[in-house]
């Protein structure tokens, strides 16, 4: 009764985990990439609704672009020096990232457009779906490694990017020079617009695609009603991703490295060392180290 | 002028479609020119071919196939052979003539020329369906496609040395869910129009293609065959090997939701709902495979 179908012996790596493999692709661009999507456009663009979220009055921030900013400068430096195990959670992105990307190329490789013959909305969908993918994958490739890993060759005008000047660092490498814009940074911004586009579609999209592949939505009508969910939040992040690049497009690298010099230095609760590093200046005598409301250095202190 | 017209069965049930409106203003016996892709044998190369039909009200794309054959000259006045094409039932049931018109595949018998041509000189194209291997002109093998309904087994498992008895009840409800996807006619536009779905070259035995098709996307018709006969209450006896194949490669994984299938169906079959009943069911499956072993 059952057909030869069924599982042959010589069955690859990729055939004997084929399930596996293909619900993994459809989860990581969920968890963590798209999570991550939320909460790093959330971030960027807080550069400019953050002086509504700022909570202090800061010394020498008046303006509610500078207040923006400032809030911005804040929130990378909390990320940087407080969030824990920050080199895991990102080797875990940048592995799941190549996942989905090896993955993904791999299985659109099986697939053929037709849009020039079935010009429905979802069959253009599917193909953006792949286009925005590739595009996303080579613009992604390129944001991580020129502002994180530090490849400033392929940053014009060599900016290199760093949390304590995450704005003057960011709007110098996507303007292409710390003086304003050059050609190459025209080039850069360019690339930003579309690969943000292409990401927050390809993210919206596929977690409408997602929830068919899990069987979460069944019907026409779900599918709709989900689409208009992922479109809604498509929208807002495609609104966050625009307004981020165009703050930092738009604003003076030099001014607001100034800023943010002001910051470090008349507000030095913002650079907060880490817990390392405090734990480091107290073992070494230059601080107090206050554990439970007990000051355990004060005795030595006292002695010397 | 080439019409890019839908197919008549996708246009709202209300108001003048523009089919309608079209079959309303076509002349009689106008002279329409038929643009046929040609295929002289398995493995050989296509070439196109014009044809002038003169087309009385009411035709379809058969009767002017039939006239062709009768007379098969073309445009430009050479002797040619008869198109050969595949056809059955003549009502849309069979699904064995269906073909690409005017760049949309469908059913060549439910195919009017009014619809799509109702002008003097209007140009009608005819193509083989491309993702099977051609067996002459409009003719194509379908073996492909009745293969993956094997492969998830689209049948109810009565065959026995006994009498099983009355079949189990069913409700109406249910019923009504069941009786359209058993409307499908194994035609191919589901396959035809859908990206996933493509052609694969002749591997040189029948061993050697099942063993290609059985890697390559099962296409939305075996899926939803498979949700009909999953839904069956004998047909369940079968639901986990279905489930098996359709959770391995080219299952159900291998659709990227392009969603066309579902608007090229003649029989307008849910066939993206299918899908994600059967998404779900792979899903469930695959957790308890994953805890129960």
């Amino acid at each position: 009764m059952s057909h030869s179908v069924a599982a042959a012996p010589d069955q690859s790596f990729l055939d004997k985990n084929y399930f596996l493999i293909r619900r993994l692709h459809s989860l990581t661009g969920i968890v963590p990439i798209g999570v991550f999507l939320i909460a790093h456009l959330v971030t960027n663009s807080s550069a400019a609704w953050g002086a509504f979220a700022l909570r202090e009055q800061l010394p020498g921030v008046n303006a509610t672009a500078d207040k923006g900013l400032a809030y911005f400068w804040k929130e990378v430096m909390w990320i940087n020096t407080q969030i824990p195990h920050l080199l895991l959670i990102e080797i875990t992105l940048w592995a799941s990232i190549a996942f989905h990307s090896v993955f993904g190329v791999y299985f659109a490789m099986s697939g053929k457009s037709n849009t020039n013959r079935y010009s429905y909305q979802s069959n253009w969908r599917y193909s953006l779906q792949r286009i925005s993918g590739y595009i996303g994958i080579l613009f992604i490739f390129y944001h991580v490694a020129t502002l994180r890993w530090g490849w400033t060759f392929l940053v014009p005008g060599g900016t290199k990017w760093s949390a304590e000047f995450a704005g003057s660092t960011l709007a110098a490498a996507i303007q292409g020079s710390e003086n304003g814009y050059t050609f190459g940074g025209v080039l850069v911004t360019l690339l930003y617009f579309l690969g943000v586009t292409m990401l927050v579609y390809h993210f919206a999209n596929g977690l409408w695609t997602a929830a068919i592949t899990w069987g979460i939505t069944i019907s026409a009508a779900a599918q709709r009603r989900w689409g208009y969910v992922c479109a809604g939040l498509g929208a807002a992040l495609m609104v966050m991703g625009w307004v981020s690049i165009l703050v930092f497009a738009v604003v003076n690298p030099g001014l607001t490295r100034e800023l943010e010099e002001g910051l470090q230095k008349g507000h030095s609760s913002l650079v907060e060392p880490s817990g390392n590093e405090r734990l480091a200046r107290a073992v070494r005598h230059d601080d107090e180290l206050v554990v439970g409301g007990m000051n355990l250095n004060s005795n030595r202190t006292s002695k010397e | 002028m080439i019409s890019t017209l839908a197919p008549t069965g996708t246009a709202p049930a209300s108001g003048m479609t523009e089919a309608s409106r079209r079959r309303a203003m076509a002349k009689a016996n106008r002279v329409v020119t038929f643009r046929i892709k040609r295929c002289d044998g398995p493995g050989k190369a296509s070439y196109w071919q014009d044809f002038k039909v003169t087309v009385p009200k009411n035709a379809n794309v058969i009767s002017c196939l039939q006239q062709i054959a009768a007379n098969p000259v073309t445009a430009d006045g050479k002797p040619s052979t008869p198109v050969v094409w595949d056809s059955g039932c003549l009502e849309e049931v069979c699904g064995a003539c269906t073909m690409v018109i005017n760049g949309k595949v469908r059913q060549s018998c439910s195919c009017l020329i009014d619809d799509y041509a109702p002008n003097e000189g209007d140009v009608m194209t005819l193509e083989p369906m491309s993702k099977f291997p051609v067996v002459r002109d409009l003719w194509v093998d379908r073996s492909r496609l009745f293969h993956n309904l094997k492969r998830v087994q689209a049948w109810v498992p009565i065959d026995g040395t006994y009498n099983l008895g009355a079949g189990p009840k069913e409700t109406p409800a249910s019923q009504a869910t069941h009786y359209v996807l058993s409307t499908c006619m194994s035609c191919g536009c589901c396959l035809e129009a859908c990206p996933q779905f493509n052609e694969i070259p002749d591997q040189g035995s029948k061993e050697a293609n099942e063993a290609a098709w059985n890697s390559a996307f099962i296409g939305a018709h075996a899926i939803s065959q498979a949700r009909l006969f999953n839904a069956h209450e004998t047909g369940k006896e079968l639901k986990e090997e279905r489930l098996d194949v359709l959770m391995g490669t080219g299952g159900v994984n291998d659709c990227g939701n392009a969603q066309n299938c579902v608007k090229v169906c003649p029989k307008h079959i849910p066939l993206t709902e299918s899908i994600a009943v059967i998404g779900r069911q792979v899903t469930f499956h695959a957790i308890a495979k994953f805890f129960r072993g």
